[in-house]
């Protein structure tokens, strides 16, 4: 199977140097999506309180759905109700989730949420509200962000928009497009002024682990096709060799008979 | 026919009417759980949205590989001998998978929609492959158990065309089981930035069945000698001993596949280092695979029922403990956030094990499950299982 993997159309560029901690994406996300303030679709990633008084610091960033390239979450959902479109949006379809949640462990980033409290739960991730990106509006987390920390729009943009800014200001920024490389590049990225270890981001590698599962799971149809013909091919040949030997035997008896029959003829 | 019944009844062994009431109560908490949610019977959470019950599924069909390995001995390879094991191990086989699905449908968050595992099936994820190979090989182990369970009926007719395709649905069954043993750990294949280096491999798939095969021989071992203590029925010690044999080149294959993992992925300074990760891995191959090889390269230990029990149950401990590593304590916890079941999560549980005890002691009283075992104590038939006291282990 071919793995063809464009590079998404829409993306975020998140400025952690931005970020108030004001939660205004929070509640603009929950209002827009219908989804509880318990269980958010994005939420906020901080370092906590640095430095020794007076020189302290505290950075915050939005966290939400990565939107990768290739997404670890897609390549595990048991039903497919997860799936990344042409635009390069990983959607989730409430309507066929079965609920077993190994998507929330298959994601690098810890990012599918879960209605944990709800009879009948959904998985709650981000879909970079695409009903307001088809009547061309902005994400609500992007329109409402009151600094500009969350940036939206085509991703070659957003995507030289970040090395733009960490180049004019070399001494403000990390040296690093968070989403550029990590986990084989994904459409959300992210400029700091501070590692994002110390965000608490995950240390991604370059490689999604979607490409180890389907190094072992598209194999798999070859072995299985390989045990029915070897584990056959087992069967049929111990079972010949046993009538074979069953044979002999019954064959070296009846000479055997044929031969006492003779010795007694002959006496 | 309803004298007769309530006579049945009574005669029943009372601790049948125990589990009997243990599995009532563990299935009535999982109506619970599917009628409030996941939020306030389990401690399920983001960091952690897997717990016991998935430690439990793997670990159980982990076990029940026994039927499938006796299987692939016993029809595909003609060890014959064997035979008589296979209808117990099926039983206990069958009865292991059902108890995963019951216990899948009560983890599922939208158990109500669980159909569309097969009508939107994603055939990238292991998940799925596990899933429809387990429910494939729960309908062949029904398959491979239905002559017993129609001997003495009045449908013993269908038994010759069962019969016919016994050899190629063994063979599918053999087949899927290896797939899914293994795919049990493709599932964890992806999982690479959670699972902790001293477990994660991208060849857990080959770790996985391997154990499962170990784990299967094991569970034929001890069934053989718990039965022989329980009803007085078993298999030939001579024979036990032929299987035993197996175990010390499965579980040092294993070893060397683990520790050549380790080696070439540059993580042997793992093994001291990573604090209670380190006790766990150790414990699990001190416990499920050094000590058992040492027992059962030794002659003395295959020959002896009491030494061969205690060597299967180390392996079974290890591979159990393997399972939990996997799914629960190698998880790197994230934010901090760790995970114990509540006592909703362990009580389901708990249910559902009884309740496989319940259903095994009841068709092993009804139907001709040890039949082709020898009888080692005549005085004891083996469907009168109602006095149930322990009977001295009086060797061969």
């Amino acid at each position: 199977m071919a793995h063809t993997f464009h590079t998404p159309r829409y993306g975020f560029l998140i400025d952690a140097s931005k970020c108030i901690d004001c939660r205004t994406c929070m509640v603009s996300c929950s209002v827009e999506n219908n989804v509880s303030m318990e269980t958010t679709r994005i939420w906020i990633k901080e370092t906590g309180v640095t430095g020794t008084f007076p020189d302290l610091s505290r950075y915050t960033a939005p966290y939400h759905c990565m939107h990768c390239v290739d997404p670890s979450c897609v390549s595990a959902c048991t039903v497919g109700a997860l799936q990344r479109t042409e635009d390069g949006i990983v959607m989730y379809d409430n309507e066929i989730c079965i609920g077993c949640r190994y998507c929330m462990y298959a994601c690098p980033f810890d990012v599918p949420n879960y209605e944990w409290e709800e009879q009948l739960p959904l998985v709650v991730k981000c879909d970079m509200c695409f009903s307001r990106l088809e009547e061309g509006q902005q994400p609500a987390c992007a329109q409402t962000c009151p600094t500009g920390a969350i940036q939206f729009g085509k991703y070659e943009d957003m995507r030289a928009l970040a090395h733009q800014m960490i180049n004019e200001n070399p001494d403000k920024y990390v040296d690093h497009v968070y989403g550029e490389e990590e986990n084989g590049g994904t459409a959300t990225l992210y400029i700091s002024p501070v590692p994002f270890e110390e965000l608490g981001f995950p240390i991604a590698g370059t490689t999604s682990p979607a490409y180890s599962n389907r190094l072992v799971t598209e194999g798999t149809p070859l072995v299985a096709g390989a045990m029915l013909v070897g584990l056959s091919g087992a069967y049929l040949t111990i079972k010949n060799e046993k009538e074979e030997a069953e044979e002999e035997r019954r064959l070296a008896e009846q000479e055997k008979v044929a031969v006492g029959e003779e010795n007694s003829h002959a006496s | 026919m309803l004298r007769k019944l309530v006579h049945e009844l009574t005669t029943l062994p009372k601790y049948i009417y125990v589990f009997a009431a243990i599995t009532a109560f563990g299935l009535s908490i999982g109506i619970y759980r599917m009628y409030a949610g996941l939020g306030v019977t389990t401690n399920l959470s983001k960091a952690f949205p897997w717990g016991i019950w998935i430690s439990f599924d793997l670990a159980t069909v982990a076990l029940s590989g026994g039927a499938f390995t006796l299987a692939a001995l016993v029809y595909v390879l003609h060890f014959e001998s064997l035979h008589a094991a296979v209808r117990p191990t099926v039983l206990a086989g069958l009865l292991g998978y059902s108890s995963v699905l019951v216990i899948l449908l009560f983890d599922l968050g939208r158990w109500d929609r669980f159909y569309n595992v097969f009508f939107h099936p994603n055939f990238s994820s292991a998940l799925l492959e596990v899933s429809w190979c387990i429910a494939a090989y729960s309908s062949i182990l029904f398959y491979e158990l239905s002559p017993v369970l129609l001997e003495n009926s009045r449908w013993r007719r269908f038994l010759p065309v069962i019969k016919k395709y016994t050899i190629p649905i063994v063979i599918a069954g053999v087949t899927l089981s290896t797939m899914h043993q293994s795919s049990l750990g493709t599932m964890f294949v992806i999982m690479s930035p959670r699972l902790h280096p001293l477990w994660y491999s991208m060849i857990l798939p080959i770790f996985f069945l391997v154990s499962s095969l170990a784990a299967g021989i094991s569970l034929v071992i001890a069934g053989a000698t718990i039965s022989y203590w329980l009803f007085g029925r078993s298999l030939k010690i001579k024979i036990l001993a032929k299987l035993g044999w197996f175990l010390p080149w499965l579980l040092s294959f294993y070893l060397v596949l683990k520790f050549g993992e380790l080696l070439i992925a540059g993580e042997l300074d793992l093994l001291f280092s990573s604090g209670t990760y380190s006790v766990l891995f150790w414990a699990e191959l001190i416990i499920g695979f050094f000590i058992p090889i040492g027992l059962f390269a030794l002659k003395r230990v295959r020959t002896s029922r009491k030494a061969s029990l205690f060597g299967a149950l180390m392996i079974m401990a290890g591979v159990i403990l393997n399972r939990f590593d996997v799914t629960w304590f190698g998880m790197n916890p994230v934010d901090g956030e760790t995970y114990a079941p509540h006592w909703m999560e362990v009580a389901i549980l708990v249910g559902v094990v009884a309740g496989i005890i319940t259903v095994y002691s009841l068709v092993a009283r009804y139907f001709p499950i040890y039949e082709e075992t020898e009888l080692y104590r005549p005085e004891r038939p083996v469907n009168e299982l109602s006095r149930l006291e322990r009977a001295p282990a009086s060797g061969d």
